[in-house]
């Protein structure tokens, strides 16, 4: 097993990860499709293959997750990507919003 | 009802007249959902989200403008929708099965908001809401149906 190399700090550069704002290219933006009692599981599993162009296994395993755990992270993305979607999948009437991938 | 796939995609409904009639008391109600229904966000925390959410609630305002358009344009287009003596026949390109889906579901959630989003089964009906829960199931029925007949020929691209 190799070694772990020692991180190389540039001297007089201050490394500020956690306060370091996520800029709009950046994929830190999750979409996350929430459960509901009203959506059929048929319907949501066509949008999924519709809105992510997706073959209908994985479309089926998202749509039981949010089924089964009460959502699922369907993708990460830049933020303008995120809003896309998410406007997609709203257009069907889905419980959809994006979150910051902390 | 009865759904075939036509060459190039096409969807034809055929529709008894009961069942025809049902559909365009069905479509009557759209839109059904209250505007500016849902967040873009749970946590709040994206930058200038006030804003953005102005922009999603504009955008999905101005798309459900543009199905009552094409729902209006649909109906009152022969070639697509079709009086006989014996029913209905509707003729969907496959990009208007999909906003049909749209407006269906637009009026199966908005009818269950309406009645409060229940989480099970629907209790305390009277006669005013009454016919938010008939909408919303029947708008559910005819989805689920077109989803069937969509989903016979797709598994992505």
């Amino acid at each position: 097993m190799a070694a772990t190399a020692t991180p190389e700090v540039v001297p007089g550069v201050i490394q500020d990860t956690e306060n370091k704002p996520k800029s709009g290219l950046e994929p830190g933006y999750l979409v996350i499709c929430w459960n509901d009692p009203v959506n059929y599981m048929h319907y949501v599993t066509h949008v999924f293959q519709v809105v992510f162009g997706w073959q209908r296994k994985k479309a089926e395993f998202h749509m039981l997750q949010v089924h089964e755990q009460g959502k699922s992270v369907l993708t990460r993305e830049s933020m303008e990507k995120a809003e896309h979607y998410v406007h997609q999948l709203q257009k069907y009437s889905l419980h959809a919003t994006m979150e910051r991938d902390e | 009802m009865k759904l075939t796939r036509r060459p190039g995609g096409r969807l034809v409904v055929e529709l008894g007249r009961r069942e025809g009639n049902l559909l365009l008391l069905v479509l009557k109600q759209y839109p059904c959902l209250p505007p500016a229904h849902q967040p873009l966000s749970k946590s709040g925390l994206l930058p200038n989200q006030q804003d953005t959410q102005q922009l999603l609630d504009e955008a999905l305002a101005e798309q459900r403008a543009e199905c009552k358009k094409q729902l209006r344009a649909l109906l009152a287009d022969p070639q697509r929708f079709k009086k006989k003596t014996d029913g209905y026949r509707l003729s969907l390109s496959p990009g208007d099965a999909e906003w049909l889906l749209q407006v269906l579901n637009d009026i199966r959630v908005g009818s269950w908001v309406i009645l409060g989003s229940p989480e099970g089964r629907v209790e305390g009906l009277n006669v005013e809401n009454a016919k938010n829960y008939w909408a919303m199931e029947m708008a559910g029925a005819f989805q689920a149906e077109l989803v069937a007949a969509l989903d016979d020929e797709w598994d992505g691209p």
